[in-house]
């Protein structure tokens, strides 16, 4: 009982900081209508982003999303203006090349990455030197609580509390404001939506950093739980990918539910199965959903 | 006719070109070196690197060889076997180096092996440790062609990790039961295959072997299992930042065996220690190499190492070896009559020498030609220093056993 309870809530734990990496792949494949293959790598600017402000400013991980998200989506809009919106723009270039050119981006930001970081390993550790002070980190970002014998690693319950938040705030956005609506009605239908009035080239532009802005803030609460170099970004990636997938293309509520099955069935897979499975198990229910339910769970959703 | 005749001309022009680029006898003299400098496996690569530069700087100022000045040809692996086999490739057909060193991962190693010896160069194996790197019969050869085998190796194979740890768990430890818990690569696994069985050798029970792939975030659900089975030792195949992870995390659940044992990798790294913070304390590993063992040059490379790179980048084995590949590169050169593949594999067969790593000498044993025969040691992490407790005779601290993690922890 004590094995499942703790599964169950590492899983939900995680399936939350998945889903919210999720959404924002799900948002730009909703309206630019591409895989967005640099999704792991933005996050990745975002991680390294909050480490050098921990590093060198001692800024706390989750102050440092007040600066990622809106720096992070300065960084989007910029790729998505200038890179990604003059290929979507030309009806004669084909998705995969739009999709392709993602997958460029994200190779030069790893490139970069490397060039200035080096492919040294860096994360939040325990004791930190900082301005040649050696300090302990404060204890929310490495401690557990222990309920019953349960333990539940701080920095994760933030981080799922956080992308709860930023996932109510983003529904908010979409459901009761202007722009929102207009981003929604350009996912449903962009031929109608620019008849309506709604400039379309503006909200491809605008989702794509929105999209990213929300993978920013799933890197700044990842950096407090593991650990980040160049490489980093297409494990999550594919994650994203995963969960994009299950949830239905485009599908937000589909994403949220995509992410947290995922992470359950990681979890549950590593405890009951092997945690060498761990990745077979979340792309086998990958597989299912593709062959039983081939528009994913939004089928079940209405948003 | 016409198209022929062009055609072999441009051959023919081609394969002069080509002549004369081998055969140039002035310049300096390149050894190809295989690392993943880029990629998750990075961190190894670089200390390699900076390792066997220190060499090359070294031979060169004091005088070569033979008045040549030595460069190493890195070619970044990436990590990937596939990409490994395409810079073996490059270094062979383009670089035209007569002889290869370097490999780190086992898998992409053993993919580079594969390609030296389609080519016929040698290729001295310095990190990477899966067992069939050096056993001929892995490789697709042809009858006789068992005899030319182009592959050698310095480092002991994983199968041999853990013959210095055997030692330390039975007269030490002397558990009953063991959990192993790897990652999920070539190393990982075959190294746990091989601690399964010393364990069934020494009488312990194995409770269960766990793998993990990358991208792990929360190791959890698995720590509890292994906590409600109990095991006496818990020992672990993981690269660094995994390995503080999975202590930081055991930390967490309170799961304390009698010991945590690591296979060398991430264990023995600096990084390991910074990452993991107090729960990196008192954790054992097995390792290759120390700089306090009564090696010649040891602790100097070690100190050298330090003062180049600074106090927060020590030195473990990885860059022992990769310093003692580049001597023993020297040291072939110097014997060789010539620098083509072929003098370079003679001079190879007859190496015997001493190196900060320990004896250079290939001896064939079991499946295994061209293995070097090392003996390994084991460490422990002792007020923040990696201290080498086991053998006893050559130990600079005393073990700590038993421990009691949680007391460790609690500071």
């Amino acid at each position: 009982m004590e094995t499942f309870l703790q599964t169950l809530a590492s899983g939900i734990l995680i399936g939350g900081l998945y889903a919210i990496i999720g959404i924002g792949m799900t948002l730009i494949m909703g309206v630019l209508n591409i895989i967005n293959l640099a999704h792991g790598q933005i996050l990745m600017i975002s991680m390294y982003i909050t480490w050098v402000l921990w590093h060198y400013f001692g800024i706390d991980p989750y102050m440092s999303i007040f600066i990622t998200i809106p720096t992070v989506f300065l960084i989007a809009e910029g790729i998505s203006k200038y890179f990604l919106h003059p290929l979507i723009d030309k009806d004669s270039i084909l998705p995969e090349n739009q999709v392709l050119m993602t997958v460029g981006i994200g190779m030069v930001i790893m490139e970069l990455a490397r060039t200035i970081f080096t492919s040294d390993f860096k994360s939040i550790s325990p004791t930190t030197t900082l301005r040649g002070e050696k300090i302990d980190i404060p204890g929310y970002l490495q401690n557990s609580i222990h309920i019953a014998n349960i333990s539940i690693s701080i920095p994760l319950l933030i981080a799922f509390s956080i992308s709860i938040f930023l996932t109510l705030g983003l529904f908010l956005f979409l459901t009761k404001t202007d722009k929102g609506r207009s981003v929604r009605a350009t996912a449903q239908d962009k031929g109608a939506a620019a008849l309506m009035g709604i400039s379309t080239a503006k909200i491809t532009i605008l989702t794509y950093g929105i999209g990213s802005a929300l993978d920013a803030a799933a890197g700044s609460l990842l950096l407090p739980i593991y650990y980040l170099y160049p490489d980093v970004g297409p494990i999550f990636t594919v994650k994203a990918f995963v969960i994009t997938i299950l949830g239905g293309l485009g599908s937000t509520v589909g994403a949220i539910f995509g992410g947290l099955i995922l992470g359950l069935a990681e979890t549950f897979g590593a405890t009951y199965i092997s945690m060498g499975y761990k990745d077979a198990v979340g792309l086998i229910i990958f597989l299912l959903v593709l062959v039983f339910f081939p528009g994913g769970l939004k089928r079940f959703t209405k948003v | 006719m016409k198209k022929i005749l062009v055609l072999s001309l441009i051959v023919a022009i081609g394969l002069t070109f080509l002549i004369g680029c081998s055969s140039k006898e002035e310049g300096s003299i390149k050894i190809g070196v295989l690392l993943p400098l880029t990629g998750s496996q990075a961190k190894f690569g670089e200390m390699e690197k900076n390792s066997f530069d220190i060499a090359q700087a070294e031979i060169n100022q004091a005088g070569g060889i033979k008045g040549r000045q030595l460069e190493f040809v890195y070619e970044d692996d990436t990590g990937k076997p596939d990409v490994g086999r395409m810079g073996m490739e490059k270094l062979i057909a383009q670089d035209k180096v007569p002889m290869i060193t370097g490999g780190y991962s086992s898998s992409v190693t053993f993919a580079a092996a594969q390609v030296a010896q389609k080519y016929r160069v040698p290729f001295m194996v310095c990190t990477g440790s899966v067992d069939k790197i050096t056993e001929p019969e892995a490789y697709d050869l042809n009858k006789n062609d068992g005899d030319k085998f182009y592959v050698y190796r310095i480092n002991p194979p994983v199968s041999e990790y853990a013959s210095g740890l055997e030692g330390f768990i039975n007269s030490v430890v002397k558990p009953k039961s063991v959990m192993i818990f790897h990652e999920g690569t070539t190393f990982g696994t075959k190294g746990a295959e091989a601690f399964a069985k010393t364990c069934s050798k020494l009488g312990i029970d194995v409770l269960g072997t766990e793998s993990y792939t990358e991208g792990t975030v929360d190791f959890k659900p698995m720590l509890l299992g292994v906590k409600e089975k109990n095991p006496d030792v818990v020992y672990m195949i993981a690269y660094v930042m995994d390995a503080a992870l999975l202590m930081k995390q055991s930390k967490d659940l309170q799961l304390s065996p009698q010991i945590f044992i690591g296979a060398g990798a991430g264990f023995t790294m600096p990084a390991f220690r910074e990452n993991a913070g107090v729960a990196s304390r008192k954790v054992v590993s097995s390792t290759l190499w120390h700089q306090s063992l009564p090696l010649a040059g040891a602790q100097e490379y070690f100190d050298k190492y330090v003062e180049k790179f600074g106090a927060e980048n020590t030195p473990d084995y990885h860059g022992a070896e990769a310093y003692a590949a580049a001597y023993v590169v020297k040291d072939v050169l110097n014997r060789a009559t010539d620098y083509t593949p072929e003098s370079l594999k003679n001079a190879l067969d007859k190496s015997d020498l001493m190196t900060v790593f320990g004896p250079v000498k290939f001896t064939s044993y079991g499946k295994k030609i061209h293995q070097n025969k090392m003996d390994t040691y084991v460490v422990q992490w002792i007020n923040d220093e990696l201290k080498l407790i086991w053998p006893q005779s050559l130990a600079d601290a005393d073990y700590a056993f038993p421990i009691n993690y949680a007391k460790e922890w609690a500071e």
